[in-house]
């Protein structure tokens, strides 16, 4: 079995195709983008050498506020881990066990994921509209006269819960499927056995689901993180990052800068940090949610 | 095998999708390596054909398209043996296309653009052909003035289309209704205002999303309190400056419109499109935006004889008249230095710039940038009162955002929308935009 | 075994199922309705109901785009780019899938030095930018001479699927036990025979999800498909209705049309692999 596990040969041959491919579309992308963050560049004509300056801008410009258009998308990570990642599990675990309407649900559910950002958008931007939005009609009926008059997407104040929301909504379905597959690659065997040892519904889910559920569930919580701080789509639908920045999120300021600004080295300088924060919370939550690895057998 | 299954599952599914959507010309899977060639494939005869490659934003749904179709055809008829590949693609995603495009020197033969600061590098990088030479032979039915924008150190590098200008839009009914006439000057454009407000009529409709609209409206109070050349200099960075108290009026004035309750509701979150079918619903009495509008108002307007059209208020009578319009040649077509054959594409930029000017028109989509020569009397009536006034100008100047640099017109897109939010005023605006000028 | 039995479920859970059902569903009508509308109740008054006069021909607009200058149903834009976005799916996700499970089993099952620092760099996938990632890939393409082709979308969107996929087969392949693996050398599998005899088999699910994952990225994307390919002929479905915009004025029936045209088929692609992972639960059973 040993020299089975460590066939150099099958490693090379099992790791060279994605390696080219990543090296060549993600690797060599990355290393560019960090040399064009060092220069004063427009995309087309000849660059300028820097060094650094792009980044001190960015730290220190107030018009851009790079700093907090970071707290946005981290405060887009924690809602959607302790918010949305909570309820796709309860929705997963609801589903998966065999109840009536199981594989309706299962379709349902992922509907939000499947249609294109611009339906969800343009369906989002008719339900806060301030004035025939279905959120402030609603408003209206049960009383809230003074709040029914809110323009959301307008006002600086609830501007980013509101642009959130949808996000939050929409991913539902992904991790939910995520979990969902984790959950039916049980072995029922495991929760037959517990069963028969008179366990109930609450400590088969906290007690054998869950734990076994646990590199699902990291790898979970890694792509809500990842996912909210490189979140753009929606964003940028809704709102376009306005109004004044109030909903602005690392990506749209970067798609700013880099096509709209033209200044390509500056919105290179962005996308470095997004790598750097996406990877830095990685690996984070990969050390800090600790799996029974195969070699800690 | 389940891997082989699977891969056969795939391949059958994919000989399936190829053999139920008709199969196109193109191969499925060995895709022939084109590169820029996009007649390798059309598989036609031994007769030696030129292909120019045209890309536009002229995408089906656009009120240009049928002008721009007219216009390749009367070329490709006039030009045996030149065949015009013409792609198309929509506007927003379009931008960062072409700039890619000459990042990585990958352009089609002629291509459309922006004249003024978006086209201001591609000229610098030297991907774009100089077309000062091909330009003689057109000069007599393409003014200098309409290609002045496309025009960079005395060097013509393209050829425009149509020279849209923006202007006030109204509901006529609503303002018959009300007792009112289009203001001309900024009080009666104020009591135009309060009184439609007091009736209970959204006043002026307009987007601070998409900010470039209410880009139209500002641009066209800063020009009517600064007037032309003042504001000329200052934009192309020729002695005027922005901290000239001229500059604050227009501000101002948007501040004050803000402050009356003139503006649409939640106008910072609304695009365009929402904010202008607004306008078409009659729910909104004004729109402030280009002439393109006219033929808008015709497919998309419940009856579109309840609309008409005036020139933007006099703000400041002594430095500006109201004949004094925003706007010019800024659609055009550049030719691509990398073209294999210069002087067909050259021919081809200007020919059919000229075909889509006189389609356009006719079609009330655009004011022609080439001369009218022909007749002109199908034109709808919105378009053609909004050519009279074009061609009754007294002077044009590029909006702010075509003219400036992509960097400065993105800052003054920035600050005007802090501006209408009142998250800076008037004061601040007019510092931020003279530093960022000055930079 | 067959666990056919139908637990029971409190009837508090399903009212929070049948909560989230209408939220979830809610979109599909009103896109269904959206594309059978015109302008005017689209942006004014009638924003969620039935549509007051049915607009069918919202359909035929959209199926017609791209047919005007030939009439040839063939150069439709949208059947175009239904057919692209097929063959280049199809060929994403099979790349993907291949890719990533052998990486997967190097990465999680085997022994070698450098494993954790390749696991780690690989997660690097997840963090690049699409934008960021946009001038780079674009150059690399045009020096490989592959703009203007399938591949030049096929590939991009392979390796940006890679990091996903490795990561959620990790997932599950951790939690195979190593002892089914050993009993299968006993028998004399070499390592090709455990990855293809013992481990494949028990992936189902987890295939199953990435495929449904990398169909959904390579379905959508916009941003790579508009800049790589500049030909009518490798245009994608939402390149292709992309065209459906107007510069000032834009029609949202027929983009409205076209959009379900390009939802309903992912609908029935997930139905029908959503099916698979739930099957699975027998299938899964390991039979040691």
């Amino acid at each position: 079995m040993e020299s089975i596990r460590k066939n150099k040969l099958a490693i090379t041959v099992f790791m060279l195709p994605a390696v080219i491919l990543f090296a060549g579309i993600i690797i060599i992308p990355i290393i560019m983008s960090f040399i064009y963050s060092l220069q004063d560049w427009n995309g087309i004509t000849e660059p300028k050498f820097i060094g650094f300056d792009n980044y001190i801008e960015l730290f220190t410009s107030k018009s851009a506020g790079f700093p907090k258009t970071t707290l946005n998308a981290l405060l887009l990570a924690v809602l959607s881990v302790f918010i949305q990642l909570p309820l796709s599990l309860a929705l997963a675990l609801m589903i998966s066990k065999g109840i009536k309407g199981e594989r309706f649900f299962m379709t349902v559910f992922f509907i939000p994921v499947l249609m294109s950002t611009v339906v969800i958008g343009q369906l989002w931007l008719k339900i806060y509209n301030p004035n025939y939005g279905v959120l402030n009609v609603l408003l209206d009926k049960i009383g809230l006269h003074s709040l029914a008059k809110t323009a959301w997407l307008a006002e600086p104040k609830t501007v980013l819960l509101a642009a959130f929301l949808p996000n939050l909504w929409q991913y539902v379905g992904y991790h939910m499927l995520l979990m969902y597959a984790g959950i039916k690659s049980v072995s029922p065997d495991v929760i037959e056995a517990a069963k028969i040892d008179g366990a109930n519904e609450w400590q088969i889910n906290t007690r054998i689901i869950i734990p076994l559920l646990k590199p699902v569930i990291k790898i979970c919580v890694i792509f809500a993180v990842t996912g909210s701080l490189k979140t753009f789509d929606l964003i940028y639908v809704l709102t376009r990052g306005g109004p004044d920045h109030a909903s602005e999120v690392p990506s749209t300021l970067m798609v700013n800068m880099t096509f709209d600004e033209s200044r390509y080295g500056y919105g290179s300088a962005i996308a470095v940090m997004i790598i750097f924060l996406c990877f830095f919370f990685a690996i984070l939550i990969k050390k800090g949610i600790k799996t029974e690895d195969y070699d800690e057998k | 095998m389940k891997i082989r299954r699977i891969l056969s599952g795939i391949a059958a599914a994919a000989l399936m999708a190829a053999v139920v959507t008709g199969c196109g010309p193109a191969a499925s899977t060995d895709t022939s390596q084109t590169g820029s060639d996009p007649s390798s494939n059309a598989g036609n005869d031994a007769a030696k054909e030129t292909t120019i490659t045209l890309w536009s934003i002229a995408t089906e749904s656009d009120s240009f398209h049928t002008a721009y179709a007219n216009a390749i055809k009367d070329f490709e008829t006039s030009h045996p043996g030149v065949k015009v590949v013409h792609e198309t693609f929509e506007n927003e995603s379009y931008k960062t296309k072409i700039k890619s495009a000459v990042a990585a020197n990958e352009l089609p033969d002629v291509f459309y653009t922006w004249a003024g600061g978006f086209s201001q590098p591609f000229v610098d990088s030297g991907k774009v052909l100089d077309l000062t030479s091909y330009y003689g032979n057109y000069k007599e039915d393409l003014s200098e003035a309409a290609v002045a924008n496309i025009t960079y150190d005395g060097k013509v590098y393209g050829s425009t289309i149509v020279t849209p200008v923006s202007a006030m839009w109204y509901n006529q009914k609503i303002f018959k209704e009300n007792n009112l006439e289009a203001p001309a000057t900024w009080d009666d454009f104020v009591n135009v205002c309060t009184t439609l407000k007091a009736a209970g009529v959204t006043p002026i409709a307009t987007s601070a999303k998409d900010k470039w609209v209410l880009a139209m409206l500002h641009d066209g109070l800063t020009l009517k309190s600064v007037g032309p050349e003042k504001l000329q200099k200052t934009l192309l960075k020729q002695g005027g400056s922005y901290s000239d108290p001229d500059f604050l009026l227009s501000a101002q004035k948007i501040k004050e419109l803000s402050d009356i309750g003139a503006f649409i509701d939640g106008a910072a979150a609304l695009s365009n499109d929402e904010a202008s079918a607004e306008f078409y619903a009659g729910k909104a009495a004004m729109y402030f935006t280009g002439s393109w509008m006219g033929g808008s108002i015709m497919t998309d307007a419940a009856d579109p004889t309840d609309f008409s059209v005036a020139p933007i208020p006099v703000v400041n009578d002594k430095n500006a008249k109201l004949t004094d319009f925003m706007g010019g040649g800024a659609d055009s077509l550049m030719v691509a230095a990398s073209t294999k054959d210069a002087d067909l594409s050259a021919e081809f930029a200007f020919e059919v710039t000229k075909g889509i000017s006189k389609y356009a028109y006719l079609s009330g989509a655009g004011i022609p940038a080439w001369k009218v020569n022909y007749d002109d009397s199908t034109v709808p009536e919105l378009t053609k009162k909004v050519t009279e006034y074009a061609n009754s100008a007294t002077s044009f100047t590029l909006w702010f955002d075509t003219l400036l640099e992509s960097e400065d017109a993105n800052e003054y897109l920035a600050l005007l929308q802090k501006l209408y939010l009142g998250s800076i005023t008037p004061e601040d605006f007019q510092k931020e935009m003279a530093a960022q000028l000055e930079k | 075994m067959k666990s056919k039995k139908i637990n029971k479920v409190p009837v508090g859970a399903y009212v929070v199922l049948l909560i989230w059902t209408v939220l979830c569903v809610f979109p599909l009508y009103w896109m269904f309705t959206f594309s059978l509308k015109e302008n005017a109740e689209i942006f004014g008054e009638n924003v969620l109901g039935l549509p007051k006069n049915w607009m069918w021909s919202n359909y035929a607009d959209a199926m017609r785009s791209g047919t005007l200058s030939t009439g040839l149903m063939r150069d439709s834009t949208i059947l175009l780019g239904f057919k692209n976005s097929i063959i280049v799916s199809v060929f994403t996700i099979a790349l993907t899938i291949v890719c990533a499970l052998m990486a997967c089993y190097a990465l999680t099952r085997m022994e070698w030095r450098g494993r954790d620092t390749a696991n780690n760099i690989f997660m690097l996938g997840l963090t690049l930018p699409i934008h960021a990632a946009l001038l780079p890939v674009f150059l690399m393409l045009k020096s490989l001479r592959m703009l203007n082709s399938y591949q030049a979308l096929i590939v991009p969107y392979a390796a940006f699927s890679l990091a996903m996929a490795i990561m959620i087969f990790g997932s599950f392949m951790v939690n195979i036990p190593k002892e089914l693996e050993e009993s299968a050398c006993l028998d004399g599998c070499g390592t090709f025979g455990i990855f293809f005899r013992i481990i494949l088999p028990l992936m189902k699910p987890a295939i199953s999800t990435v495929i449904i994952f990398t169909f959904l990225q390579a379905w959508n994307e916009l941003m790579f498909a508009n800049i790589f390919n500049s030909e009518k002929r490798f245009s994608t479905l939402p390149v292709a209705i992309n065209t459906f915009f107007g510069s000032y004025t834009t029609k949202w029936g027929p983009i409205g049309a076209a959009l379900v045209i390009a939802t309903f088929p992912t609908l029935f692609v997930y139905a029908f692999i959503s099916r698979k992972i739930q099957e699975s639960l027998i299938a899964g059973a390991i039979k040691g």
